[in-house]
């Protein structure tokens, strides 16, 4: 059966970003100019033409946003002015909601009060238990002059709610990545996977995700740094909070040189300063990729930075001594990165960091199942 | 007799000869041939400089006789009799070689194309010798001129000569003025309305006092040559015998029935309409629906329908593409929320204008669907109405190499534009010659693209390939004024390479009478021979071949002349 065209699938774009699908000729500028363009990786040209054609299963199966770090090299060369870099990033956001089989990602892309409201409730749940549960708020201080921050959240507690999280925010995230793999692979019925290609493709999946390699063939190597400096922080954060909260999280204070406070300190250096200048790009509108912000770009950078403050502030009120400060920020610090983890990684910007190493893994797999058939033949 | 003294020259034209044929090892060998006193080769014979080197060798060398080996006669044999003239000898003491069309445009091995074109020079120095000086003659030129088909082309040739006093003769075969082009709606790229161009052309067609208009009406032959024509103009009810000087053609073309398209279900689906069905429409009320009177939501165009397809006609209809884009915008304003679909096999948008409505047109959300004619034609099938449409489209879109369907309620095709029926037998009538597509041949595609190889009969719009309509115009108005030319110069040169009979010889048989195509020759039975009226005899030669005791003689053609050529191109030296 022939695919039928949905003559209005590009006007469901517009509250993703960009809406420029109509502008494109095809000349092929873009492609040509594009670092990342391959034999069969042909974009950002091959999806805004089965958008504008309104071609909904072929968009779905491109892997080719994912791959794009919007370098902005094809906008700045667009004899249309149709933003081709821009259109890649709404694809992205749109992609996001097409993976996610719960519908929630596209009501939060596509409204602010969804997804305001929904940070609200999710905060608003972590106070009630603090409320409900708290530990005494003792303002007696440890020997050291620090606060005993475990008799207020014993972290063995606060560690099941963040394993907790983890797996909440694991089980969607991973059935989102199984959806985004049936649309870009598994539909496709004329192409068979070897099963060995799984396992073989798998370690350009952990290689890319760790090193970020393809985002630094793209352009200055400042902003594939800054970008993996950001990155490592926050994974370095996530694995202690969800795997080693009782040794992260203690009322001792340690000496400073300690792998505690230095990793610690690290990370928050990374997020900080890793948001601050994204913060200050997108402000500036430096680069083209940072010219044009949606409100999940916003959100997103403003919850990463008032998690890393909070955090860090807690730190400092505890070796300060400051009990009841360092209470009502811990709250605070939850209720910011709660909300935060649970939205964002599996229905909204955070996402990528699974979507984009998985689009390359399916592409390589694609691509060697290909390979192998022509072999065949 | 004089001493014959013969220069050749061959032409390199640039490359075009000169990369397949070796042209000075030709000169070389082809100076030592009986009387031939200069042989030289050069870049563009026919440039300024190329003419003067050949007027200095005639000065200086006493030449008397010339070969020129380049393109084809068609093109420069006048440029080059012209030079003979200037340098005070008959223009009739040249002959041309055809190197280029003959030899080096049709061949791919260097050695045989260089002995082919040598051996046609040679040919040509063997039948110079024989040529024999004949002169020129000039005929009174009749004022009047005869324009055929009122179309855009025909009227706007009719009010030009007519504007500056001359009569015109306008026959249209139809009960009106106007044409195709009376049909439209809008015009591209500008969207203006064609009545507002048409309704005054027309009132001043209709109301000059030099142009008379024969609606219905027919010419089957047209007789004389230029100057000196004559024809009689068959109306519904009476015949007129008319005497003019010049005429222009002007029959337009005709759309393409789509009907011998199966894929694309003309008639078989009551909303699958032509491109002039749709014009008519817009013309009529502006109203788009569909036969069961629906606002349609979903409209197709698909483009050459009969056009740059084996099958149908191999070449671009030139028009439709931009038209297809007119109808867009025109459907994009009239019903804003309805889909267009153009399904298109390139788009083809050159010219003012044209390349920013199809960029205007783009921004519209005016969808572009590509399909390749060879990997088969987009087919329409029953439409299970998906998205409420009656009829599906089916094809390969090229673009994305995928098999697609279009739900659509509404199709307009995009006819290619062809030659009418009787374009034989109007172009028999005028005497011009027509292409493997049935439209008329110009002199020169480039230099002379509104005259033809007959002189004084000129072609203008359509009928020549397929125009718009600023092209048809501006063809139109340069007919008129190389018509304009030779009436205020009051006389035209004519051929006289004609046949002659002589009397002496002549034993009365009549059987050039009998052959003659043109009954340009008559019995005499006081003389006992054949006459021949030079002013009807075209040359053709037929009667000379059938002469049993050689009495006629065709004038630049003579039995001697045509020995010696073919002596040169079967015997070496």
């Amino acid at each position: 059966m022939n695919e039928l065209i949905e003559p209005d699938l590009f006007k469901s774009m517009r509250e993703f970003g960009a809406d420029e699908w109509q502008e494109c000729y095809h000349c092929g500028n873009c492609t040509a100019i594009c670092p990342l363009t391959e034999k069969n990786i042909l974009f950002p040209r091959k999806p805004i033409k089965y958008m504008q054609m309104g071609l909904r299963k072929e968009l779905e199966a491109c892997v080719e946003p994912w791959l794009c770090y919007y370098c902005g090299e094809c906008t700045e060369k667009c004899p249309r002015n149709a933003n081709p870099g821009e259109l890649m990033m709404t694809l992205r956001r749109y992609l996001t909601t097409a993976y996610d089989w719960t519908g929630y990602a596209r009501k939060i892309y596509t409204s602010e009060k969804w997804e305001f409201i929904s940070i609200g409730i999710l905060a608003t749940f972590v106070l009630v238990l603090f409320l409900l549960f708290h530990g005494p708020m003792t303002t007696i201080l440890t020997s050291e002059g620090g606060v005993q921050l475990n008799v207020f959240a014993p972290s063995g507690i606060v560690h099941i709610g963040d394993m907790l999280m983890a797996a909440t925010v694991s089980f969607f995230l991973i059935s989102n990545i199984f959806n985004m793999y049936w649309k870009i692979v598994g539909r496709n019925r004329d192409l068979r996977i070897p099963p060995g290609l799984y396992i073989k493709e798998f370690k350009s999946l952990i290689f890319n995700f760790a090193s970020q390699w393809k985002f630094n063939k793209c352009d200055g190597k400042s902003y594939w740094f800054l970008h993996w400096f950001l990155m490592s922080g926050y994974v370095i954060l996530f694995i202690l909070i969800v795997g080693f909260l009782g040794w992260f999280q203690t009322d001792e204070i340690h000496p400073w040189w300690h792998p505690q406070r230095l990793i610690g300190y690290y990370a928050t250096a990374a997020l900080l300063i890793g948001v601050g200048y994204f913060f200050y790009g997108r402000i500036k509108k430096s680069r083209e990729r940072l010219k044009h912000s949606h409100i999940s770009d916003w959100t997103f950078l403003v919850m990463l930075f008032l998690t890393a403050l909070t955090g860090i502030l807690v730190h400092f009120f505890r070796i300060g001594g400051l009990p009841m400060l360092t209470y009502y920020m811990y709250v605070a610090h939850l209720m910011i990165l709660f909300p935060m983890i649970m939205i964002e990684v599996p229905f909204s910007k955070w996402s990528h960091l699974a979507y984009r190493p998985a689009a390359i893994y399916f592409s390589n797999i694609k691509e060697a199942a290909l390979k192998q058939k022509q072999n065949h033949k | 007799m004089e001493e014959i003294r013969i220069g050749v020259y061959i032409c390199w034209c640039g490359t075009n000869i000169a990369k397949m044929v070796d042209v000075e090892t030709i000169a070389k060998e082809v100076e030592t041939l009986p009387h031939v006193v200069i042989a030289k080769s050069y870049k563009y014979m026919c440039s300024d400089p190329g003419q003067d080197m050949i007027y200095q060798d005639i000065k200086e060398n006493k030449l008397n006789r010339i070969v020129v080996a380049a393109c084809s006669p068609r093109i420069h044999e006048p440029t080059f009799r012209k030079v003979c003239m200037k340098a005070d000898i008959n223009p009739y003491f040249f002959e041309m070689a055809n190197i280029r069309e003959h030899v080096s445009w049709v061949h791919d091995d260097p050695e045989a194309a260089t002995l082919k074109a040598k051996t046609l020079v040679r040919s040509a120095i063997h039948r110079v010798a024989f040529h024999e000086s004949l002169d020129k003659r000039t005929v009174a030129v009749e004022p009047s001129t005869l324009v055929v088909g009122g179309g855009i082309s025909g009227m706007n040739a009719a009010l030009e000569i007519a504007d500056a006093g001359r009569e015109i003769f306008l026959v249209e075969k139809t009960d009106r003025l106007g044409g195709i082009v009376s049909q439209l709606d809008l015009s591209y790229p500008f969207m203006t309305n064609v009545s507002g161009v048409m309704d005054p052309l027309l009132k001043r067609v209709r109301k000059h006092p030099h142009i008379t208009v024969y609606l219905e009406s027919e010419i089957k032959e047209i007789t004389g040559y230029v100057g000196n024509f004559e024809t009689i103009i068959y109306s519904k009810n009476h015949e007129t015998k008319v005497k003019f000087g010049n005429v222009i053609v002007a029959t337009g073309l005709k759309p393409f029935d789509p009907g011998n398209i199966k894929e694309y279900g003309y008639t078989k689906y009551p909303d699958v309409i032509t491109s002039l069905e749709f014009e008519r429409r817009m013309k009529q009320d502006g109203q788009i629906t569909t036969a069961e009177g629906k606002e349609p939501k979903h409209v197709a165009i698909i483009h050459c329908v009969g056009s740059r397809n084996e099958k149908y006609h191999e070449y671009c209809s030139y028009t439709c593409c931009m038209t297809a884009l007119k109808y867009a915008n025109q459907i994009k304003s009239t019903l804003p929320d309805a889909n267009v679909y153009e399904i298109y096999s390139d788009m083809r948008v050159f010219g003012k204008g044209c390349e920013e409505l199809y960029a205007k047109s783009s921004r519209k959300n005016i969808k572009y669907f590509l399909y390749n004619q060879e990997n088969g034609l987009p087919q329409i099938v029953n439409g299970s109405r998906y998205n409420g449409c009656d009829m599906l489209i089916e094809l390969e879109e090229e673009m994305v190499g995928k098999k697609i369907g279009i739900p659509v309620d509404l199709v307009i095709l995009m006819v290619a534009m062809e030659a009418h029926e009787d374009a034989k037998e109007i172009a028999h009538a005028a005497g011009i010659s027509l292409c493997s597509n049935n439209f008329f041949i110009e002199k020169h595609p480039k230099l002379d693209p509104v005259s033809t190889t007959t002189d004084g009969v000129f072609i203008v719009g359509s009928c020549q390939g397929p125009k718009d309509i600023p092209e048809s115009v501006s063809q139109a108005r340069a007919a008129a004024a190389r018509i304009l030319a030779n009436i205020s110069l009051g006389y035209a040169e004519v051929e006289t390479t004609t046949a002659v009979a002589n009397e002496l010889l002549c034993c009365g048989c009549q059987t050039c009478v009998k052959s003659c195509p043109y009954s340009a020759i008559k019995y005499d039975p006081d003389k006992k021979a054949a006459v021949v009226n030079e002013v009807l005899c075209k040359g053709c030669g037929t009667c000379g071949a059938a002469c049993p005791t050689g009495a006629i003689k065709a004038k630049h053609f003579t039995d001697k002349q045509i020995m010696a050529q073919i002596k040169g191109l079967l015997f070496q030296g």
